[in-house]
């Protein structure tokens, strides 16, 4: 059976869903990002940041979605063989990921805001301007939008780099309860390996 | 309704009939625009949101007892308040206001509407000249001895009838074909 919500061992459906989703999601948004801050002016690259936007909005959602959901479960506890700083490295990365999720989207949105730019979501509503128009914050808010694009890619490999070295290297079942799969039958083997 | 309500009511239009006869047959005077108190804006869509701009040099005469309005825009004074932005509509492919300097509305005719009056005329812009339907709400007090008068209204045009959007801006799916032109102007009798 399918359990929706988390235990203490693994990540729940709606976790995973949600997990899975927005990584997709954002493989997408950083690559339209790119392409529409390096394509010529023309209708290609307003219809390039206008899809960027209205995605960029929906990660945010999501985003807001999966930290209710996070609060309102239990989260798995990490392996017992990890050291302290790998789990506090753990938490920083994953504090780091949530905040970049929400700060992307939120600095985007006043950037088109103080430019002049109204956003819409995917043309369906016009959502309220953030800010007055003002060029100086413009300028303030593509260099964030852009520092903090990057410092996401850079988490996203180090993140990315752990999963492959739970998985591989450290065998245990970290990458395991993020995916779906038969459900593990002793949990508490978890706390023993090594 | 009573014998005296109906009388009352005749009473009232016979003497508003009278009013607005003795108006129309006094010469009157024509408006000027007071610039700084006026605005002329327009709005088009933009992936789904709403983009605006204005142009802030444009004259405008208005006599409503001849029948006569014109309106001049100095299509360089348009700002839609992002650098890029205003070389890109004021470029060859939308306004290209370096050939088009100028556009400009005469009405040809003024009807009486309502609430104020439905003007008909060409427009010229970008070169283009397309009748259009101007309807607008007119309110005048006197200050000072001078005729104050306030015209509003706004009226829909499609980009593409004049050639504003060539080449790739021709698409309207993501650049709307519809513009609303919007003024709120504050006008002077010129006699005072
Ligand atoms: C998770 C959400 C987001 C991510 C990961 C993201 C990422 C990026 C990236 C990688 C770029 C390219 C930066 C460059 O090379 O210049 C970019 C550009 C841009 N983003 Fe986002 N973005 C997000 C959300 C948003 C939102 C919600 C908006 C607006 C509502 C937005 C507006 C823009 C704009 C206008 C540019 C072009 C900047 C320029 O003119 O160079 N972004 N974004
Ligand atoms: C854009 C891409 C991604 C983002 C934004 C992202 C974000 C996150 C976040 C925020 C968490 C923490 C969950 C929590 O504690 O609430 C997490 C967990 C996890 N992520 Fe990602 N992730 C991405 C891609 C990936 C990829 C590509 C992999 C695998 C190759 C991966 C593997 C994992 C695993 C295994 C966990 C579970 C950690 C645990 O059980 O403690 N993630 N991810």
């Amino acid at each position: 059976m399918v359990m929706l919500r988390n235990t203490r061992t693994r990540w729940g459906a709606l976790s995973q869903f949600l997990h899975w989703l927005m990584a997709a999601l954002i493989g997408v948004q950083i690559g339209l990002g790119l392409a529409g801050a390096n394509l010529p002016l023309g209708m290609s690259k307003l219809a390039t940041l206008a899809r960027h936007k209205s995605l960029g909005l929906t990660i945010l959602a999501l985003a807001l979605i999966r930290l209710t959901w996070r609060a309102l479960n239990p989260t798995p506890a990490l392996p017992g063989a990890l050291k302290a700083y790998e789990r506090r490295l753990a938490l920083a990365t994953h504090v780091a990921l949530y905040t970049l999720l929400i700060a992307l989207p939120v600095t985007g949105w006043i950037m088109s805001s103080a430019r002049g730019f109204p956003v819409s979501w995917f043309n369906l509503v016009q959502l309220p301007n953030l800010v007055r128009p003002d060029p100086a914050l413009y300028h303030a808010m593509v260099l964030t939008h852009i520092v903090l694009a990057s410092t996401l890619g850079l988490i996203l490999i180090l993140h990315v780099a752990a999963a492959i070295r739970h998985h591989f290297v450290l065998h245990d079942e970290v990458l395991r309860r993020m995916l779906p799969g038969p459900r593990r039958i002793h949990p508490g083997v978890m706390d023993d390996r090594h | 309704m009573t014998a005296t309500d109906t009388l009352r009511r005749i009473t009232l239009w016979l003497t508003l009939s009278a009013c607005t006869a003795a108006y129309a047959g006094t010469p009157g005077p024509t408006y000027t625009l007071v610039a700084a108190r006026s605005s002329l804006t327009y709005t088009f869509e933009q992936a789904g949101a709403a983009n605006v701009g204005r142009f802030n040099t444009f004259t405008v005469r208005f006599d409503p007892t001849a029948g006569t309005l014109m309106v001049v825009i100095d299509m360089r004074s348009l700002d839609t308040g992002d650098g890029q932005r205003n070389d890109l509509l004021g470029g060859h492919d939308f306004f290209d206001v370096a050939r088009y300097p100028q556009a400009r509305f005469t009405a040809t005719r003024l009807q009486k509407t309502a609430t104020g009056y439905l003007a008909t005329g060409p427009l010229t812009l970008r070169g283009v000249t397309r009748t259009v339907e101007v309807p607008f709400t007119w309110r005048t007090t006197q200050r000072g001895g001078r005729a104050i008068g306030t015209l509003d209204g706004a009226t829909v045009i499609r980009r593409l009838d004049f050639g504003v959007g060539q080449g790739q801006w021709r698409a309207t799916e993501w650049l709307g074909n519809a513009v609303t032109v919007r003024f709120a102007l504050d006008m002077t009798s010129a006699a005072g």
